[in-house]
């Protein structure tokens, strides 16, 4: 049974598109991450354009974390104040980041910066993750204890100007570090429709030592607000959120989700991360290849923007 | 020989051959008053007639005027058929005639990208402009069109894949030379070709009598929303002895339409709502599966 998605142009299957939603809602679920970068790849491997793909997953992105950050809100895991700056930057960042998604695709670039933007984001991330897991894991084998946090530890975060007291976290810090993630990952959320929990998490944690229990809550939160104002923006600049692509995603998500939650508390955590290390690393050799190897179409075609 | 012929037949209007079969508009009125001069035996084969005949005329049309473009489109099928007025052929298997039927889609500015290898990436790195290429372009045809007619012919009537009229944006052509100009198009054919946009279909015409044909043009889900021509030639020998168009549309209906207009006449508003379905939908998925799994 094939749907017709009226922004793409294209038909497609309702069954394949659900089964991807499902399967990155599953993938979220069992790990606690958004699954935006599995969902833009994946829509542009299966031929929507690759601005509607980052435009109409950054609409997904909102309904796959809006139902988190509202559990985490009831658990007082969120913290507000935090938060805020944390948004006031993803706004900033969202802004270049649509701006600039708009740039290079009147420059005829975006597939090619959003494929290498992927590459070099998830070989990171897959590299870092794989690396620390198979050492907890190899660890726990051999009855060595990890390495637990020193909480008193100063770093050069603690020196920078404009303090402010963070109660919920109990943190009293400059508000530029968390205002500068904040806008890294409103970019990366405009530019690769992702969520940026892989960047916000890690960064709140290491950099700001914000305690971990409020950092999943808050990350939540300001991914929720910076996914609907990267969808409103991209809907506006250049119409390309895809309602109908965004509505059988959203569906396919939240129920795989629900299995992912399930399946994950089977599993131990160490085994969960070198579980995700390795889909992130595959999807990025996925995208690098298609940028190393000769192409057997060197041409491609481009509707011009406002032609009928 | 059967460019003489043809000329004859053209002249017929006033040599007033006598017609065995009944004359449809103008040629009838014009073959008229004559027709008293010389009158000729009802039942008499005409392809055996050595004397002038009247001209045959090719008229045709669509099954479908409208092709509505819902949520479950996927596609759709063009039937488009015609007739022979003053058909010659004695069977619908003779081959007297060859008719080629093409359906061709709005013309549409379109840009070429060529990838080109820097630091080891394959990037783009050269556009080429196209003022007008057809979003959708197939010919359908009795049987290949070079067996029946010349490059020439064809080319200036826009028949066939190598005869799709594409016209480069002026700034793009002065730029590139001519063979990178002819790469660029048959990039465009190969890459339409393979995207199902661009189709021949060499033995998709057929006759299913004296002077009754169909061509069954079917249209991928990718065809650009816009109007539709339906062109329709007829040959004979060699030679094109008429022409027929007609159109049709392919128009978006019920909630895609509105989707589509929606999305780029209030692009913003289309935003907040895409925003607040997805709260809307994450909330309320998240609510009913905590319901059932507590």
């Amino acid at each position: 049974m094939n749907v017709y998605l009226p922004i793409a142009e294209m038909s497609e299957s309702v069954f394949v598109l659900l089964g991807m939603g499902a399967a990155v809602g599953f993938i979220s679920g069992l790990f606690g991450v958004g699954g935006g970068f599995l969902i833009t790849p994946l829509l542009i491997f299966t031929g929507v354009p690759a601005p509607v793909a980052v435009g109409t997953s950054t609409a997904q992105l909102v309904a796959s974390s809006v139902s988190g950050a509202v559990a985490q809100y009831n658990r007082n895991n969120v913290d507000i104040k935090l938060g805020s700056v944390l948004l006031g930057g993803g706004f900033i960042g969202t802004l270049i980041g649509v701006e600039i998604v708009r740039i290079l695709r009147q420059a005829g670039q975006f597939d090619v910066f959003i494929s290498l933007c992927y590459v070099l984001f998830l070989g990171v991330i897959g590299t870092l993750m794989l690396i620390e897991s198979a050492q907890t894991v190899w660890q726990s084998k051999s009855g060595v204890s990890p390495s637990s946090r020193r909480p008193g530890e100063h770093s050069w975060v603690h020196g920078l100007p404009f303090k402010m007291r963070f109660n919920r976290s109990k943190l009293y810090i400059s508000a530029i570090p968390p205002f500068l993630i904040g806008a890294f990952v409103g970019f990366l959320a405009a530019i690769m429709g992702v969520g940026g929990g892989f960047v916000m998490v890690p960064a709140l944690i290491y950099l700001l030592r914000v305690p971990t229990n409020v950092v999943v809550g808050t990350s939540l939160f300001q991914t929720v607000f910076v996914a609907a104002a990267a969808t409103i923006l991209h809907a506006g600049t250049i119409s390309s959120v895809d309602l109908v692509l965004a509505f059988i995603l959203m569906i396919g998500g939240v129920v795989g989700a629900q299995f992912g939650a399930t399946a994950g508390s089977q599993l131990k955590g160490e085994q969960l991360r070198l579980l995700l290390a390795g889909i992130v690393l595959l999807v990025c050799l996925r995208l690098g290849w298609d940028l190393v190897v000769t192409p057997g179409e060197l041409y491609s075609l481009a509707p011009v923007a406002g032609s009928p | 020989m059967r460019r003489v012929i043809f000329l004859m037949v053209l002249g017929a209007g006033w040599l007033a051959a006598g017609p065995a079969v009944p004359v449809a508009g103008d040629c009838a009125a014009l073959a008229q008053p004559a027709s008293k001069v010389k009158r000729k035996p009802a039942a008499v084969r005409p392809a055996a007639q050595p004397s002038p005949l009247p001209p045959e005329r090719v008229e045709a049309d669509v099954s479908t005027r409208t092709i509505a473009i819902t949520s479950g489109y996927s596609g759709a099928e063009i039937l488009v058929f015609g007739t022979i007025e003053n058909s010659r052929q004695p069977s619908a298997e003779s081959g007297f005639y060859d008719v080629a039927v093409i359906v061709e889609g709005a013309p549409q500015q379109l840009m070429v990208r060529k990838k080109g290898r820097v630091g080891g990436l394959w990037v783009n790195t050269s556009t080429f402009n196209f003022n007008a290429v057809p979003s959708y372009y197939a010919v359908a045809s009795t049987r290949p069109l070079e067996e029946f007619a010349e490059t020439a012919l064809l080319d200036e009537n826009g028949i066939g894949l190598e005869a799709v009229r594409m016209a480069a944006a002026a700034d793009s052509a002065v730029r590139v030379s001519s063979e990178d100009l002819i790469a660029y198009k048959d990039a465009v054919r190969r890459i339409k070709r393979s995207a199902g946009l661009f189709k021949r279909d060499d033995y998709g015409v057929i006759f299913t009598g004296r002077s009754l044909f169909r061509a069954t043009i079917g249209l991928p889900a990718t065809v650009p929303v816009g109007p539709l021509t339906a062109r329709v030639y007829l040959f004979h020998d060699g030679n094109l002895l008429s022409r027929y168009q007609a159109r049709v549309v392919l128009e978006r209906e019920g909630i895609e339409r509105w989707l589509y207009a929606f999305a780029f006449e209030r692009p913003f508003l289309y935003g907040f709502v895409a925003v607040v379905l997805a709260l809307a939908t994450g909330l309320l998925a998240s609510a009913v599966l905590r319901r059932r799994a507590a």
